[in-house]
């Protein structure tokens, strides 16, 4: 409780550099415990950090901002090229999990007791991080997706929500003859909503299994994934979704402006856009959250995007202390409860999703809707989980070009998948894996 | 290609009066073309500073929505509200890394520089053999792209146990072959070989024939060459981010582009950004600006006077 | 394009174009000290710089070297592979394609930064004016502003959502990150950065320019526009053709403003769209660091053909790298 003070603990600058590593951005409180440093660059990790220290005897944490997203994962892959440089333990999105557990950058979790937490998870939420029996990860927060949108541009041209695509389609036309903004966005530096799009027809782009690390089975041109991407390009092509990157200042000044009826996106969603000024000015009350549309009504499907893990390195000192790090960092009542608040995150532990302030909780972002027990929570109930490519930086940076031609006119969405299919077959070949 | 017909436009304009050179600027017309060009040049470079200086006095909401435009004033004035964030965000850190581009590119400039006087004497000024093979050596190493060498250099320093450490900046950007290519070039013209040798006659050693006699003579190119590396490891990117992990300890550069990349996904933790950002670009630049106008005759002298002298 | 030092050292020769530039300087070398015993003297004095040579520029290159000549795939083992790897660059379209744009865009960037840079730096030659003082600091300012940070800046003013483009050509605003404003947008941010550099470094060696001479070309009857093209430029072509190889190589190597403006460039800006870019990309994030090495050495066996000719083409102008 006393921790409470923990967001004061870098007040006293140089004297909370009392550990031995010199560069901790918290205090250590037991400089005679086991350090185990560790990477990551969620703003109030130095909260969560503190409230570890003061909560543990045994382990204390070192943690270091090394950069955000790909800055960090290239200062690991450096790191493991290197064979030296790595913390001990690493934050990462979810879908960097398999590629860094293939190159034997990570530690399997299940030989230090991963099994002790894995009731704390939801089944999906597990799988995300696992690879047949191994475990290469403890999650932190996920991505259930729903479809936030605009009351106001609802309101205006008399939209009603839609609950399948075929709906979310008709929408769009009804706006667009209306005189309306776009009804969505399909960004092309982001590849990985549509990836979870796909997911949710039906779609199995990677078959994958740690076990067998040479073997890879890689469906991106399924009759599913062929339907969702022409469903898109055709949204693009006739005028009824943008085509505009996203996480970008351009995207947030249009979805602030109104440029967007709906945002397609996941449960972190609000919080990236109140960081980024959404939400507060002309468009503060404005939003609303509905579940996903669906293809199947009859059959609903839930898919994630995005997340993040705590895992440890291959190279951590002491990988037992480094795994109670990755198991109970981020895993306290106080910590969970300052991401949910603060940091705006949608935390994976059960502890949280059934706690009733989270489940009541009214969303100012969605003018005091209860967006997690009506959309959220179930959303991420439901998710199955999913296997990540082992090489997802190269599969984004293929599919990026593919979602940019089809953005253009120079693809159909069919045409966009037969050719990341090729692209990604070459590849793996290249790399050495046997397909099946 | 209509920049490129300017000045035959106003070529007439220039009468058959004498070049007016340095001596008598009073004799000199009013060139209006001229300073017309200038003008739209001028326009032209100022406008992204203009955009930041703008850009700062505005929240993240008239950042992106602002009624005045990119390159007006919003009504909302947060000039001092976004410096005193930008100082006190996650507990100062943007005074660190100012403090830390200052350390980085001082001492690399310094150590630059110093290695460079040396080097380049011994090129202008000695003969010795394999001196032409090391010459070339130093001038084919500039066309191997950076990119090649980032990975060994880590391991390199990872080996040292430098890596995340201010060292690891500061040494490799010691590296300036065209510092030395620029002393040599400096020495070989500006340091008479008959000074050096009536000074050896009076009995001095080289190495005080060299700090009594050639350094003196070599301070132009000296504030040059320390102007030019200091700049080079302040603007540096690709380095610091590659070898530092610890964000306490990132240059300006590095650590402006880990706002860029909050910003950009879902982490800013409430506070916005880029805000911040446009603030913290535009104070990281006044260090550079400030010392590059202060010291203009100094480096303007030294850009010149090789061919003066 | 500032990269391990990349900056400057073009930094510091286009400073030693100006050393060399302006008029003939004496053949100094045959008046060195050539006693033999003096050579521990000048290895001496070279010896702090060739330490800081070795260690981190050619173990690094020997290292990385060694790497490009093995290979290893996410799924298989490390294995020897000899020449492999730059085979398999020669004929990969990411590579190849890459050297395709930078050397197109050489073709577009650099006569444009020239352009600028000599004719501000002949037009402010001719001008004594307070404001042409004041220009000169303000066109060569951007120079002390970080490429990463010019870049930001940039980024947001080619906005099409609330830059200046959009205020003036609303929404057909050219977007100048992706299909056809791509080159443009890339030329300016390139232009802005390094043309004050270069207008200074021009502009220096005009200024040693013995006045005399234009008093000769006047009593000729020459006109300004004579003087500018007759005496200014050849006698500054030097300092012309230094920068012009730097700018090259600097030109060949584009990493950084591609880099930082990706994420915004609605896949205009690829992940392989220069040689540099992808290099950096198959090491940093596709783990490919053998295959990365040798794309980073076909990189610079393509520079120093470019350059190679280039200074073959201009051989009688240049001369300065001998």
């Amino acid at each position: 409780m006393a921790s409470l003070t923990g967001c004061g603990g870098g007040d006293d600058g140089g004297s909370g550099g009392n550990a031995s590593g010199g560069s901790c951005s918290v205090p250590i409180v037991n400089p005679d415990a086991t350090q185990v440093s560790v990477w990551g660059w969620y703003p109030n990790l130095q909260k969560v950090a503190t409230n570890f220290n003061n909560t543990h005897d045994d382990v204390q944490v070192c943690l270091t901002n090394a950069g955000q997203g790909v800055d960090e994962y290239n200062k690991f892959q450096t790191a493991i090229t290197a064979g030296s440089g790595a913390p001990d333990v690493i934050m990462l999105e979810t879908d960097q999990v398999p590629g860094f557990a293939l190159q034997g950058g990570l530690t399997d979790l299940s030989e230090y007791g991963a099994s002790d937490v894995q009731g704390k998870f939801s089944e999906g939420a597990w799988k995300d991080v696992s690879s047949g029996d191994a475990v290469y990860g403890i999650p932190v927060d996920g991505g259930p997706m729903a479809m936030m949108y605009r009351t106001d541009i609802f309101e205006q041209y008399g939209l009603t929500v839609p609950t399948t695509w075929d709906e979310y389609r008709a929408q769009a036309e009804k706006l667009k003859a209306a005189g309306g903004p776009l009804m969505g966005d399909v960004p092309s530096n982001v590849p990985a909503p549509m990836v979870a799009l796909m997911q949710q027809k039906g779609a199995v782009p990677w078959e994958y299994d740690a076990a067998n690390p040479t073997d890879l089975k890689i469906n991106l041109n399924d009759q599913n994934s062929k339907d969702v991407l022409d469903y898109w390009a055709n949204m693009v092509k006739d005028g009824l979704a943008g085509k505009q990157d996203q996480f970008t200042t351009d995207y947030i000044s249009g979805v602030v402006r109104g440029d967007y009826a709906t945002y397609v996106s996941a449960a972190w969603a609000p919080g990236y856009l109140t960081g980024a000024g959404a939400g507060e000015g002309a468009d503060a009350g404005k939003w609303a959250v509905a579940p996903l549309p669906q293809w199947d009504p009859a059959n609903p499907v839930q898919v994630n995007w995005g997340g993040s893990v705590f895992s440890v390195t291959e190279q951590a000192q002491d990988k037992e202390a480094a795994a109670v790090v990755a198991k109970e960092l981020y895993a306290d009542d106080e910590s969970l409860k300052d991401g949910w608040v603060n940091q705006i995150i949608f935390p994976l532990n059960t502890s949280v999703l059934t706690s009733d302030e989270f489940i009541n909780n009214q969303s100012t972002f969605f003018n005091g809707q209860t967006a997690n027990k009506d959309v959220y929570i179930p959303a991420a109930d439901a998710y199955e989980g999913s296997t990540y490519s082992p090489f997802s930086n190269n599969f984004y940076a293929e599919f990026t070009k593919e979602i940019t031609a089809m953005n253009n006119g120079e693809k159909t969405g069919s045409e966009a998948a037969d050719s990341l299919q090729e692209s990604m077959e070459t590849y793996a070949e290249q790399q050495g894996f046997t397909l099946s | 290609m209509s920049v490129l017909s300017k000045p035959t436009a106003e070529a007439p304009a220039r009468p058959a009066a004498p070049p007016p050179r340095r001596h008598d600027p009073r004799r000199q017309p009013r060139r209006w073309g001229s300073h017309l060009f200038l003008g739209f040049l001028v326009l032209y470079f100022i406008l992204p500073l203009w955009f930041l200086v703008v850009a700062s006095t505005k929240d993240a909401g008239g950042l992106f929505n602002g009624t005045g435009g990119a390159l007006w004033f919003d009504q909302g004035f947060h000039f001092f509200e976004n410096l005193s964030t930008l100082f006190t965000y996650n507990d100062g850190i943007y005074l660190k890394w100012l403090g830390n581009s200052l350390l980085y590119a001082f001492a690399a400039g310094i150590g630059a520089t110093v290695l460079a006087v040396l080097a380049g004497y011994a090129f202008a000024k000695f003969d010795f053999p394999g001196r032409r093979l090391t010459f070339s050596l130093l001038l084919g190493a500039v066309m191997v792209p950076a990119t090649a060498l980032v990975i060994p250099t880590f391991v390199l320093l990872s080996r040292l146990e430098l890596t995340n450490t201010a060292w690891a900046v500061i040494l490799p950007s010691m590296l300036n072959p065209f510092g030395v290519y620029l002393m040599r070039v400096y020495a070989a013209d500006g340091v008479p070989d008959e000074l050096l040798d009536a000074a050896r006659m009076d009995g001095a050693g080289e190495f005080r024939t060299f700090f009594s006699v050639a350094l003196p003579l070599m301070r132009p190119a000296i504030v040059t060459v320390l102007l030019l590396s200091v700049v080079g490891t302040w603007n540096n990117y690709f380095l610091p981010l590659a070898v530092l992990s610890d964000s306490t300890k990132f240059p300006i550069t590095v650590g402006l582009n880990l706002w860029q990349g909050l910003a950009g996904a879902n982490n800013g933790g409430g506070t916005s950004l880029y805000a911040l950002i446009i603030v913290g670009s535009l104070v990281s630049i006044i260090p550079l600006v400030i010392a590059f106008l202060g010291l203009q005759k100094y480096w303007q002298g030294g850009l010149a006077i090789g061919s003066l002298k | 394009m500032a990269s391990l030092g990349t900056a400057d050292q073009v930094a510091s020769s286009a400073a030693a174009a100006t050393a060399t530039g302006g008029r003939p300087r004496p053949e100094a070398r045959k008046q060195l000290k050539g006693r033999g015993t003096n050579a521990w003297v000048a290895w001496a004095f070279l010896a702090p710089f060739a330490l800081v040579f070795l260690v981190f520029l050619v173990a690094p290159l020997l290292y990385a070297l060694y790497l490009s000549l093995y290979t290893k795939g996410l799924a298989t083992g490390e294995r020897f592979a000899g020449l492999d790897n730059y085979t398999r660059a020669f004929t990969d379209p990411s590579f190849l394609n890459g050297i395709w744009f930078v050397l197109r865009f050489t073709l577009v960037v650099i006569p444009v930064q020239m352009a600028v840079s000599l004719l501000a730096a002949l037009v402010l030659d001719s001008l004594t004016s307070r404001f042409s003082r004041f220009s000169r600091l303000v066109i060569f300012v951007p120079y002390a502003i970080p490429a990463v940070i010019g870049a930001l800046m940039w980024g947001f003013l080619y906005s099409p959502n609330f830059g200046p483009l959009q205020q003036i050509f609303g929404d057909s605003a050219p977007f100048l990150l992706a299909d056809g404003g791509l080159f443009a947008g890339l030329t300016n941010v390139v232009t802005w950065q390094w043309a004050g550099y270069y207008m200074i470094i021009i502009y220096a060696a005009l200024q040693g320019i013995d006045p005399a001479i234009y008093e000769a070309a006047k009593i000729d009857g020459a006109t300004g526009l004579q003087v500018a093209l007759r005496i200014k430029i050849p006698m500054v072509s030097s300092a012309l053709v230094l920068i012009l190889v730097f700018a090259v190589i600097g030109t060949l190597q584009f990493f950084t403003e591609p880099q930082v403006l990706r994420p915004i460039s609605n896949g205009g800006i690829t992940a392989d769209i220069t040689p540099n870019v992808y290099a950096f990309n198959l090491a940093f994030n596709y783990a490919q660091v053998n295959y990365a090495s040798a794309i980073a050495f076909a990189l610079g066996i393509v520079v120093f053909l470019g350059v190679y000719i280039f200074l073959f083409a201009t051989r009688k102008r240049g001369g300065f790298l001998k």
